[in-house]
């Protein structure tokens, strides 16, 4: 199972963090900090894998964000390289052409599209027409409560 | 991979957005809040404007229902992820989730998996509204529910809600029944009983046409038949059915809901295959049904891209996981042999990952893409090096070590640091164990100590001094060889401290000039003592690698002729050094020269040939290497044996007053085969030998360890070996073992082997015990250990309870 995905920028910043695995808040921080000084340290055309305690760390970079997850040692990582590029392809459907900006100021869109795709580490759906679908329905939930309530949700 | 365009825009947000025409309703005053931290300059203003705002946030939080908590709560967690704190937001979460609106209960769940975490309480009171939820009218809320159990579902809260869980795995829709399953798996997860409340669901799951379902009814499965092998058994009748619906994604026409770069689902590929692994290990019935399937997953898949390669590597996987007939394990060879051409950097690194697991039971396989191995070590990146490394180290081979240590050779040269001792330990076992001659082997480790000297294991020296007397008709080639090399350069220590010892055992070979093997130097007795000087007076030599120089130093007044006076000076001004080790050793041999005279040649005559063995070790062979017997050699000297030159080395000790250092810095051979455990699973001849006898620590502290080993020579009669060495900086002296037994045991304790022990593991104290047990009652030994040490005294005390009689592995309390 994944144990945590991350997304940050080329300075370092969090855009995103997913944790599925129960980690007091000391020990986030510190993953958060190991995994951005070890992939910011990685030179251009080395391999997208890393080992990192126990774990092995997929991480791929897109324009200025960086996509890490961390996994069990049994896990592919082939795979998780599909995986992270298969949430970048969701948030591109949703966004149209998603840049860094729209995954800071949309912060909540990009969890509730992850939340979509995977669940407890490992992945729920394997359509990306299916996940739209749903993530287009909750929206429309939600606007549609919206409008009964005429005030913008938040 | 198509490369997804995600660029960067210097306006305001809000312009942006408008532009881009999206559906999304503008969430303006998160956003707002979001464009006003960014544009601080500082962090302290970015501080000021975060506290306003939370600020903010808690007095909205105060106000009730208002219709603007949902946004306040998703502004907290803005300020959150940039590392602030938080946790005032917790009980909102609580509040949000318990709400009706739809809006207010997704922020609500979204904060809880972000604030709580199943250690604070607060995360139980959401328990209920879960409960509620996952029987709600709209699906979207039941999928908030569920997605936040699986996220932070404590034990109590997964056990409180397994049965809602399970029933909605078997009556729901796919949307739901996926969520479901995965929230299921989760449980498991944290309350390994609650497995059989899933089995049975589980298995039906796998006839859902959906992915979704399909793919959480693999995880399922696969999660419930890790944790219990009588579950595995069940499952492994559902094989033919996993098979059938691989071949149904393998053999199916273009799908376009699934299809990632021509390969139909790779995600569920993967996780069956993955399943069939498992439920194919060790089982003949179950690998026989796979056997095909994994043929033609293996031949059809297209690898030109990463989806298809993952599926690919995973059936590579399973294949050598499984009991495959040795056809397809060769075609998984191969594929792993052709990912090691690929010029996807990380296809060559999985492929050498994978080969390094299998390197040891498909040796021969692995050896045909010995080739590509090496010319990866080439590669630019550091982990790729270090995989070939490993992979490298792991195929040398009695037949291939020549060009294989050539090519690991230019490797040590040119490799990155931090890859560097790994490579020279590689290096050494490796010619331990394959050396085709010991002029070979003497080469290759001076080759190593040249480049790399100040990356490798402390044993390296007295592992070399070992090689280097039983090589006794290289002697003259050694010690010339090592001059020149010290004469060079003096920097790294450990190929001074054996070009030292070396020429002090062996000075009178070099003095004569004349050398079959090598080219000889023509030096005179001054060149020599010049050498040894210089490293006695440089700055760049260690404390240890001075005392190897004095020593030598030393030996050789009794291996010249003419300039003895100027040994007998140096010593003298040495006895006066501010190092306390050298000032020791010097005034001793200052003694030697005044006093003990008639002594000297005798002390200081050749070493005998060490044995790599422990004392009391009847078998002679060393693993692995091609050995000249030696028979003509006396007994070795450190064996707590009572051997003629042991009693006469004693006995001088003694006259010297017990308290001096052994005459040598005498290199203790490693008294296990298992120091290096590489070395042991990759030993070959391991069935050759007699199991040797283990040696088991049972002291540590301060820096002596104490080791035992235990031999039983008849019913009654025990030998035991008591083996002493000092990690610390300073020798430890006056070192004395005292040992108390049952009543009705008889002791007899030998003479040790000294009452020093050398500093940094450079040498050992032995002494052998014997034991009578007519009795046959449980052993029983009590220690006492005293020494002194950096000028304190230690005394400590070990307790071994027992010794069964089968193995004599000793159990160690230390008291």
């Amino acid at each position: 199972m994944m144990h945590f995905l991350l997304l940050f920028s080329r300075q370092g910043k969090l855009r995103l963090q997913k944790w599925f695995l129960p980690l007091p808040e000391r020990e986030r921080k510190k993953i958060v900090k190991d995994m951005t000084t070890m992939v910011l340290s990685r030179k251009p055309r080395t391999c997208n894998f890393l080992h990192w305690k126990d774990l092995k760390i997929v991480y791929k970079r897109y324009a200025s964000l960086y996509f890490c997850c961390g996994l069990d040692n049994q896990d592919n990582e082939l795979l998780a390289l599909e995986i992270l590029h298969r949430y970048v392809e969701l948030l591109d459907k949703y966004f149209g052409n998603v840049c860094e900006l729209d995954i800071i100021f949309n912060f909540e869109k990009a969890y509730f599209i992850l939340d979509e795709f995977l669940m407890g580490g490992e992945i729920q759906e394997t359509s990306k027409q299916s996940i739209a679908k749903s993530v287009e329905a909750s929206d429309m939930l939600q606007e549609t409560m919206e409008e009964y309530m005429s005030k913008p949700a938040f | 991979m198509a490369e997804v365009a995600l660029y960067y825009e210097a306006y305001g947000y809000i312009y942006y957005c408008a532009a881009k025409d999206t559906v999304m309703s503008p969430s303006v005053r998160l956003q707002e809040m979001i464009r006003v931290i960014r544009s601080a300059r500082t962090q302290g203003e970015e501080r000021g404007i975060i506290q306003r705002e939370c600020a903010d946030i808690r007095a909205q939080f105060r106000q009730g229902d208002n219709g603007e908590r949902s946004h306040s709560l998703a502004k907290l967690l803005y300020v959150h992820m940039l590392g602030y704190p938080a946790h005032f937001g917790q009980m909102e979460c609580v509040r949000l989730i318990a709400s009706p609106r739809y809006s207010e209960k997704r922020i609500g769940y979204l904060g809880a998996m972000m604030l709580l975490d199943e250690k604070q309480d607060a995360s139980l009171l959401i328990t209920n509204s879960i409960k509620n939820d996952l029987s709600h009218s709209s699906q979207y809320v039941q999928s908030l529910a569920l997605c936040t159990l699986a996220c932070m579902g404590s034990a109590e809260m997964c056990r409180d809600l397994a049965p809602e869980i399970e029933r909605l795995l078997r009556a729901s829709n796919s949307y739901i029944k996926k969520k479901a399953t995965l929230c299921a798996v989760h449980i498991i997860r944290k309350v390994p009983e609650l497995a059989e409340l899933f089995t049975p669901s589980a298995r039906t799951l796998l006839s859902e046409k959906n992915h979704g379902v399909l793919h959480g009814a693999v995880v399922l499965i696969t999660e419930l038949c890790v944790r219990n092998p009588d579950t595995l058994d069940r499952f492994r009748k559902a094989v033919p059915e996993l098979v059938q619906i691989m071949k149904g994604l393998v053999t199916s026409s273009y799908s376009p809901e699934h299809n990632v770069a021509g390969i139909s689902d790779p995600f569920l590929q993967v996780r069956i295959l993955r399943l069939l692994r498992i439920l194919g290990h060790n089982n003949d019935t179950a690998s026989d049904a796979m056997n095909d399937l994994l043929a033609q997953v293996a031949t059809n898949t297209d690898s030109s891209k990463t989806a298809g390669s993952a599926v690919l590597y995973e059936t590579v996987l399973t294949i050598m996981d499984i009991n495959s007939e040795s056809g397809l394990r060769v075609l998984a060879v191969n594929i792993l042999g052709r990912f090691l051409l690929n010029n996807d950097r990380n296809i060559r690194y999985i492929s050498m990952t994978s080969l390094q697991k299998i390197v040891q039971t498909d040796h021969n396989a692995v050896q045909r893409h010995r080739g590509t191995i090496v010319d990866c070590l080439k590669d630019q990146d550091t982990s790729v090096k270090r995989r070939a490394l490993e992979l490298s180290l792991a195929l040398v081979s009695a037949v291939n070590v020549r060009s294989m240590m050539k090519e690991l050779l230019i490797f040590l040269s040119v490799c990155p640091p931090e890859l560097r001792s790994q490579t020279a330990s590689g290096i050494f076992n490796a010619a331990e164990r394959y050396s085709p001659s010991k002029r070979w082997h003497i080469d290759t480790i001076l080759h190593v100590l040249t480049k790399a000297g100040g990356d490798v294991r402390d044993e390296t020296v007295p592992n070399l001094i070992q090689l280097i007397t039983t090589a006794s008709e290289l002697h003259c080639y050694t010690v010339h060889k090592l001059y020149r090399a010290l004469v060079k350069d003096i920097a790294q220590q450990s190929l001074v401290q054996v070009a030292c010892w070396c020429i002090g055992e062996y000075g009178d070979l070099l003095l004569k000039g004349e050398c079959e093997e090598i080219e000889p130097v023509q030096v005179t007795e001054d060149d020599v003592l010049d050498a040894l000087e210089t490293v006695l007076q440089s700055h760049m030599s260690s404390p240890a690698t001075r005392g190897f120089a004095l020593t030598a130093t030393m030996k050789l007044s009794t291996r010249i002729t003419d300039n003895v006076d100027r040994i007998r000076s140096i010593v003298s001004i040495y006895g006066s050094c501010i190092d306390l080790e050298l000032q020791q050793r010097a005034v001793e041999y200052n003694a030697l020269f005044k006093k003990y005279d008639h002594m000297r040649a005798a002390v200081l005559e050749r070493m005998p040939v060490m044995d790599k063995n422990s004392p009391g070790h009847t078998n002679g062979e060393t693993p692995g290497e091609i050995k000249e017997p030696d028979t003509s050699k006396p007994k070795p000297v450190e064996a707590g044996l009572l051997s003629e030159p042991a009693s006469q080395v004693c006995d001088l000790l003694d006259l010297l007053g017990g308290t001096d250092t052994p005459l040598q810095p005498s290199p203790a051979p490693t008294s296990t085969p298992t120091t290096t455990s590489s070395a042991d699973l990759l030993d070959l001849l391991g069935g050759l030998e007699l199991t040797p006898v283990p040696t088991v620590s049972v002291y540590e502290k301060n820096g002596l360890s104490l080791k035992i080993q235990c031999d039983k020579q008849t019913e009654t009669e025990v030998v035991i070996n008591l083996i002493a060495s000092n990690s610390t900086q300073t020798d430890i002296t006056n070192f004395t073992l005292q040992a108390a037994v049952p009543k009705s045991v008889q002791l007899q304790m030998k003479a040790p082997s000294g009452t020093v022990i050398p500093a940094h593991g450079l040498g050992q104290v032995t002494q052998t015990v014997l034991l009578n047990n007519p009795n046959k009652v449980s052993l029983k030994m009590r220690i006492r250990v005293s020494y002194s040490n950096q000028g304190a005294m230690h005394q400590d005390t070990v307790q071994i309870d027992s010794f069964p009689s089968t193995a004599c592995q000793p159990s160690i309390s230390p008291l």
